[in-house]
């Protein structure tokens, strides 16, 4: 998926005056999936379980080189080949020399937001090879040639009546065809392509170090079809996925599923820990697990943005996101959105090719209370701010103006006559044609400023 | 006790009249009430910005001006959770952590301070039979974590606090998000709008929070009247004391003037 | 699991260039700037309401399961799991033509092939919901003595029948293992589990710590049926997986 980081601005206004359908779908589908993260974070002691969390995967990022040797041992005694990509174009290199080795015609794939971010698809389509999303939200926009918009629900930017019209053109449902038959229809295609596939290709949620499992969570299935009946799996896992043990997997596979959908687990948990060794076991022959960094190690080595590593991909954040509700994943243009995207994207990309998502929030710290690894976005987001203005991409007049502010606030005479002009001015026609003003103004009233201040009510005496 | 007052440059400039109110609840309630003159910006837009020098600059002026009181109150949540919680981490780097923690326990919000401080939540029954919507502004919220003050002391005043779907959420404001970021900033402003019951005001403890709601209402022609949770929690001691509301400056109170309030806007 | 050693790889062992070096040189110089933090033990996950008498694994089992639209069944003391199964899935309806059966699933908890129709059948409905004026079609060797595995190929079967490892009761989830038929626990519409006697876990914690010792190549953790919000927000079972999942308490 390629940056389109820089456009934010205009494309979140666009999506918020031109496609006002994509604002109400995403709110409605957000705020259920908030609610229900709520509920279940109820039901148990939350707060422990997030800073157990936390914890755990603090005491991994510290020790990750062990942990990655581990797993890598791990998984070739259990008889799977692991590979190891530093960027995207390794990743691809890697995914495509197997899908060559193995004359691979036709691939079916799980839902993985890194296949997204390396760019596989479009790699493997030139290389000939059919690819069919299997998540039945990812197969939607497969079809309409779009990228997920949302890291857990990729098409929640979509209504009804869209999939309908899409449907009934390219599968020729009904056209008012209800949810279940749509699905159905679905379904009978991605049937075939999983029968015949030669290779599946997924992410990994987990991978745990102590006995080299690949756990992938899910709902609909697909993801175990994808992992049991090609020939061939291959899981592509970021470096920063691993869990030290398995009694931490059962801790993280059910907040992460309280956190994502506010379910006890996903429908589907599947472990892979190889290929089929035992007689009667119908799996893959080979599994192969690609280790990719591409830009992980830029942020472990970040001195604040490590902490993003911890991410376990729930989208709880996106969901309890107020900015994200207004325009969905795509107007941020890049593969991660939302709040968990505002902070990762310009490690793994660079601050300067993610600007400005470090500023597309307005601090309001519903993200962190929702995170279920307690990662401190707003936190995060100043310490790229910072970075930014110490860099100077943001605009001059921004930086001229704070510090000039500073000056005045440390002159408190200064201060008073300087904050009286601006104040009154501001509420002037005269202020719509100032830089910041103008586009506060074009949205909204200016304000209105007492007619007394309060120093001048306080120095009368106040009664 | 002796509290001064950080009046904060919004309430200054804004809201003077229920910064007013504050002085006056607070002193209804005993404490004598100080003004330190000297005082400024507390420095939270440079800090949101991401310019911490700056902003050490201002909070090194405040923690100075405030060096000596027994208490301080702010009539913002936003405000106040710059001193008490950022301030602290702010000043780690600049080596001056202890006295940034001493001037933090020492600092309070407004309905904070009420409850937690004085251990009062009734004021009085000025309130009875007002229906509000209360906006609490983020940092109040998940900084200060006041998620009952505000609405205990409303309801302890005789209001209603109806419930609102959006209540929670933020209303697009965030200082310099919404001039840089304007059109989600409004779109925030407008789900909190959209989704508001039928109300006689909207009470906010954040100047800020009411700039960007009231500027959003009044540009779409909403007619809702926001109010300042300092001039509620004081019409919750005094009730009308004969004067009309109307009569008043905009500070603590925006939105559509019918010269009625007091009355519900049905 | 072994037979690595004997497999043909690439040269490179898929290390592209020497990328494997280079990322654990670089994850090290990460790791060697900050303080190695402790691992902070077991995740306590919260005591029953009522310690002094914390309900059955079970009890808790049926709750989580069901509430994520599994189904349970409990087979009949007073007849034979084959003869309770057979007319269990008689009752199924008419859509139950064929059936696959996962290659771990021993003899005496597989229904009895067409001809053999179980000595009650027609008569007592047990928890048959309704009654099906027909046999399930069995296809394969007929009185084989050996168990009827893929009685007919997965895809084409109505229902299938596995044999589960264990359960977890806090998740509500069956624990398959891959010595079973991964096809059989995903494509037949309709998916039955038998749950061996004293097989419920408490917690998931518990049953992984137990399973990992002998940890077959794949593991799937099935917590109800197949589901999907993805099209307009609304529910739809059944999507890849099984849409109807049943799982059998043996007692
Ligand atoms: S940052 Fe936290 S809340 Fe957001 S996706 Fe990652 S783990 Fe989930």
């Amino acid at each position: 998926m390629s940056v389109r980081i820089s456009e934010y601005a205009t494309r979140s206004r666009e999506a918020i005056r031109d496609r006002p359908e994509v604002r109400t779908a995403v709110t409605g589908a957000t705020v259920a999936f908030d609610e229900k993260r709520r509920r279940a974070y109820g039901e148990v002691d939350a707060d422990s379980w997030r800073r157990w969390a936390e914890g755990v995967k603090n005491h991994l990022l510290t020790h990750l080189d062990d942990y990655l040797a581990e797993a890598e041992a791990q998984l070739e005694a259990n008889g799977a080949d692991v590979h190891w990509a530093r960027d995207a174009d390794e990743a691809r290199q890697i995914v495509l020399a197997l899908a060559a080795r193995h004359s691979a015609r036709s691939v079916v794939k799980g839902k993985s937001m890194l296949t997204e971010e390396v760019e596989l698809n479009p790699a493997l389509e030139r290389a000939g090879i059919e690819v069919y999303e299997t998540d039945l939200g990812e197969y939607i926009l497969q079809l309409l040639d779009e990228p997920p918009s949302h890291i857990v629900g990729p098409a929640i930017h979509k209504t009804l009546e869209q999939v309908q019209h899409l449907f009934a053109d390219r599968l020729e449902t009904d056209p008012g065809g209800d949810p279940d038959e749509l699905a159905r229809a679905a379904r009978d295609v991605l049937r075939d392509a999983f029968i015949n596939a030669d290779m599946g290709i997924t992410g990994g949620n987990f991978l745990v170090a102590e006995t080299g499992t690949v756990a992938l969570i899910e709902n609909e299935g697909n993801i175990r079809l994808t992992t049991s009946l090609p020939r061939v799996h291959v899981a592509l896992v970021g470096i920063e996925k691993l869990l030290p043990r398995m009694s931490d997997l059962a801790g993280f596979l059910q907040l992460t599923a309280r956190a994502a959908t506010g379910q006890p687990i996903g429908c589907f948990v599947s472990l892979v820990q190889g290929p089929a060794s035992a007689p009667g076991d119908d799996g893959p022959e080979e599994v192969h697990v690609v280790l990719v960094d591409n830009g992980r190690t830029d942020v472990l080595l970040h001195e604040h943005a490590w902490e993003a590593l911890r991410c376990v991909r729930c989208g709880a954040c996106l969901n309890t996101c107020p900015v994200y509700r207004q325009t969905g994943g795509h107007a941020y243009g890049w593969v991660y959105s939302g709040p968990i995207g505002s902070v990762l994207d310009p490690g793994l990309l660079g601050l300067h090719e993610a600007m400005p998502l470090p500023f597309a929030s307005s601090l309001c710290g519903a993200c962190f209370d929702a995170c279920p690894v307690r990662i401190p976005i707003p936190e995060l987001l100043l310490s790229w701010r910072e970075e930014a203005q110490q860099k100077g991409l943001t605009p001059w007049k921004e930086r001229a103006a704070l510090a000039g502010l500073a000056t005045a606030a440390t002159r408190p005479p200064l201060y008073r006559a300087a904050a009286r002009i601006g104040t009154r001015l501001g509420a002037t026609r005269a202020a719509r044609k100032l830089p910041m003003l103008s586009d506060w103004s074009n949205d909204r009233d200016l304000p209105r400023p007492s007619p007394h201040t309060f120093r001048q009510l306080w120095r009368q005496g106040i009664k | 006790m002796k509290v001064a007052l950080f009046v904060t440059c919004l309430a200054d400039h804004y809201f003077a009249e229920a910064a007013a109110d504050a002085v006056r609840l607070l002193r209804h309630l005993g404490c004598e009430v100080t003004f330190p003159d000297a005082q400024t910006c507390c420095g939270q837009p440079a800090y949101n910005a991401g310019m911490s020098r700056e902003a050490v600059r201002m909070a090194d002026h405040t923690m100075e001006v405030f060096a000596d009181c027994e208490a301080v109150v702010l009539p913002s949540g936003s405000c106040a959770t710059m001193v008490k919680k950022f301030y602290p981490r702010l000043m780690e780097e600049a080596d001056r952590a202890v006295q940034a923690a001493a001037l933090a326990d020492r600092t309070f919000e407004l309905a904070e301070f009420i409850m937690r401080r004085l251990g009062v939540t009734r004021l009085g029954d000025g309130l009875a039979g007002r229906r509000v919507a209360l906006h609490q502004g983020c940092h109040a919220l998940r900084e200060l974590r006041l998620e009952t003050e505000p609405a205990v002391l409303l309801e302890g005043a005789g209001a209603e606090v109806v419930p609102w779907e959006a209540a929670e959420e933020c209303c697009g404001f965030g200082g310099l998000f919404s001039v840089k970021m304007t059109d989600v900033s409004a779109a925030l402003a407008d789900r909190k709008l959209d989704s508001l019951p039928r109300v006689d005001w909207v009470v906010s403890g954040d100047g800020g929070c009411i700039l960007q709601l009231d500027g959003r209402g009044r540009a779409r022609g909403d007619g809702v009247e926001f109010v300042h949770l300092a001039t509620a929690l004081w019409r919750g001691v005094d009730g009308w004391a004969g004067e009309a509301m109307a009569e008043r400056d905009s500070g603590g109170r925006h939105g559509r003037s019918n010269g009625q309030a007091g009355r519900r806007l049905e | 699991m072994s037979g690595s050693a004997t497999r043909d790889r690439p040269e490179s062992r898929g290390d592209l260039g020497g990328a494997r070096a280079r990322i654990l040189a670089r994850v090290t110089r990460a790791t060697a700037t900050r303080g190695k933090l402790p691992h902070p033990g077991r995740l306590e996950t919260p005591p029953a309401p009522d310690p002094a008498t914390p309900p059955a694994p079970t009890t808790t089992f049926v709750k989580r399961f069901t509430s994520q639209c599994g189904e349970v069944a409990t087979p009949d003391p007073d007849r034979s799991p084959r003869d309770w199964l057979t007319s269990f899935i008689n009752g199924l309806g008419d859509e139950v033509n064929a059936i696959a059966i996962g290659a771990d699933v021993p003899a005496r908890l597989q229904p009895h092939p067409p001809d053999m129709p179980p000595a009650d059948a027609g008569t007592a409905g047990g928890e048959s919901p309704g009654q099906s004026r027909h046999a399930p079609a069995v296809a394969g060797p007929r009185n084989s003595p050996q168990p009827l595995h893929h009685a007919v190929p997965p895809e084409h079967a109505g229902v299938g029948i596995s044999l589960a490892w264990g359960a977890v009761a806090e998740t509500g989830s069956l624990i398959l293992p891959s010595t079973g038929t991964r096809a059989v626990q995903l494509l037949p519409p309709v998916h039955i589990i038998w749950v061996p006697a004293g097989r419920v876990f408490a917690r998931l914690e518990d049953a992984l710590l137990e399973l990992r010792a002998e940890l077959p190549a794949g593991v799937g953790l099935h917590s109800g049926p197949s589901k999907s919000a993805d099209i307009g927000q609304t529910v739809v079972t059944g999507v890849h997986g099984p849409g109807r999942c049943i799982a059998v308490l043996e007692s």
